[in-house]
């Protein structure tokens, strides 16, 4: 299979995400505040817990100091419901913690009002 | 989980909700409950650690119930979905009995009324199951009361002490540790809200959570120094999610402070390693993430591969998945972690086939 509708768009607001199929392939496709689309493999790349039943949210950022935070990203970092690691959706889903780790992605485009992930 | 492994999950938090205790209390314990909103205090002031405070935000029971205290979405998401051949309940230490400041006396009410829910509600309901004896261990007397009342349950493996700030090898506490061997009983301990700065909580939870290792090293320490190993040989201790990867350095450094120091602890006849070795096993949760190599180097320093124990410690936040919390060992190792320590170290668990 080379492509699929995961979903519509009308499906996901902005800073939220959903579960979907692209064929067998469990997938999380994520909606970052400016609207746009990105999918991951819907399974944790540290222990496996499904991702969805995380949360997107913002995060503290390396820019803090000791003893002062600095927090921004909003709606762009995804949280795993497990142990807690995030996620840049932005940046490859890259881990915050260890960018050399990130989740497998897949591509995603926007046509008419259908969400398409594609290899 | 390794394929055609049974396990023995050695952590599993069943909650219970205080109106649920209210039929197995008795007045005017159920009046402070019902009437007074009475509920135990807690103090550790993180709330936050994970997407669902302390739990996985994917063990929230879907009628809105928090993780742990339903049990069929408990066999549906972990009984069944890994196929545990048996599972030790620990609670959730909300309420703990033994934790309580004063009020003795409803500490040791709500004791009794848990075990009497715990056995009802799950150790009744689902043959893999087996559970701790809770007791207000603070009262002595009243604790070895609970005990002979449901210590010889069939399923009630274990009495839960909690990691607070009592050390419960000292000899007040012993005759716990007396009825414990008596019913065919190992000691569970937990830790709950240890102050593990000096008595106080650190800034931040990632510093508590990184140094709750040390708490449960002070109390195995207690526990041996203390002689309860020699006093009452039939007993073992399970250390309940501190980790592993301290145990080499804890025996290493028992066994040359026991050469320079045995003096003042002429009661142990053997050395300290040799007790750990006989008597304590560890949870392997929360695993730190080691490779093959690494784990194997621990296991050659521990000079066993009998002291430890897998646990998920399912419904919490670090939740270590069977399939892929440690290394891919060899099979008789994962065999030993996964099921014959825990199942060769509480007498009450059955062999696979018997049941
Ligand atoms: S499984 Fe996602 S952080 Fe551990």
């Amino acid at each position: 299979m080379k492509e699929q509708v995961v979903c519509k768009t009308t499906d996901i607001q902005p800073g939220e995400m959903m579960e979907s199929f692209f064929g067998k392939q469990n997938v999380l496709i994520c909606r970052t505040p400016d609207g746009k689309f990105y999918a991951f493999m819907n399974q944790c790349n540290h222990q496996g817990a499904p991702l969805h039943k995380g949360m997107i949210c913002g995060a503290t950022t390396e820019q803090s100091e000791p003893g002062e935070y600095h927090y921004c990203h909003k709606g762009e970092i995804l949280r795993c419901p497990w142990h807690g690691r995030e996620f840049d959706i932005k940046n490859e889903g890259r881990m915050l913690a260890n960018p050399d780790k990130k989740l497998p992605s897949f591509n995603v485009r926007v046509e008419d009002e259908d969400v398409i992930v594609y290899k | 989980m390794p394929k055609q492994i049974p396990l023995v999950d050695t952590d599993i938090h069943e909650r219970v909700q205080y109106e649920e205790l209210l039929e197995y209390l008795d007045e005017p314990f159920k009046h402070y409950i019902q009437n007074c909103h009475w509920i135990q205090e807690k103090h550790m002031p993180y709330t936050q650690p994970s997407v669902a405070g302390v739990d996985r935000a994917d063990a929230v029971v879907p009628d809105g119930r928090p993780a742990g205290s339903d049990l069929a979405f408990m066999q549906e998401q972990l009984l069944d979905d890994i196929g545990h051949e048996f599972g030790i309940l620990t609670g959730a230490l909300d309420p703990s009995p033994s934790s309580m400041h004063g009020w003795y006396e409803m500490a040791a009410a709500l004791a009794s009324a848990y075990n009497d829910w715990q056995i009802d509600k799950w150790l009744d309901k689902d043959e893999r199951l087996y559970g701790s004896v809770h007791v207000a261990a603070q009262d002595r007397d009243e604790a070895v009361k609970e005990i002979e009342r449901v210590g010889n349950h069939p399923k009630m493996v274990q009495v839960l002490l909690p990691i607070d700030d009592i050390m419960w090898g000292d000899p007040y506490y012993h005759p716990i540790f007396e009825a414990a061997e008596k019913h065919n009983l190992m000691i569970g301990m937990h830790h709950n809200e240890p102050p593990v700065y000096y008595g106080k909580w650190p800034r931040y939870f990632i510093e508590w959570h990184t140094l709750i290792p040390t708490a449960h090293m002070k109390q195995v320490t207690n526990m041996i120094f203390n002689g309860v190993f020699e006093k009452f040989p039939n007993l073992g201790l399970m250390m309940i999610e501190g980790g592993f990867t301290f145990i080499p350095h804890m025996m290493w450094k028992m066994d040359q402070q026991f050469r320079d120091l045995r003096h003042e602890v002429p009661w142990l006849k053997r050395k300290p390693s040799d007790i750990m070795k006989k008597h304590v096993r560890f949870c392997t949760q929360p695993s730190e993430e080691l490779n093959k190599k690494d784990f194997m180097s621990l296991i050659e320093q521990m000079g066993t591969e009998e002291m430890i124990c897998f646990a998920t410690d399912y419904p919490h936040w670090d939740y270590d998945s069977p399939h892929r919390a440690l290394p891919n060992l060899d099979q008789e190792l994962k065999k030993k972690i996964y099921f014959e320590n825990a199942k060769n170290f509480y007498p009450k668990i059955p062999d696979t086939k018997e049941r």
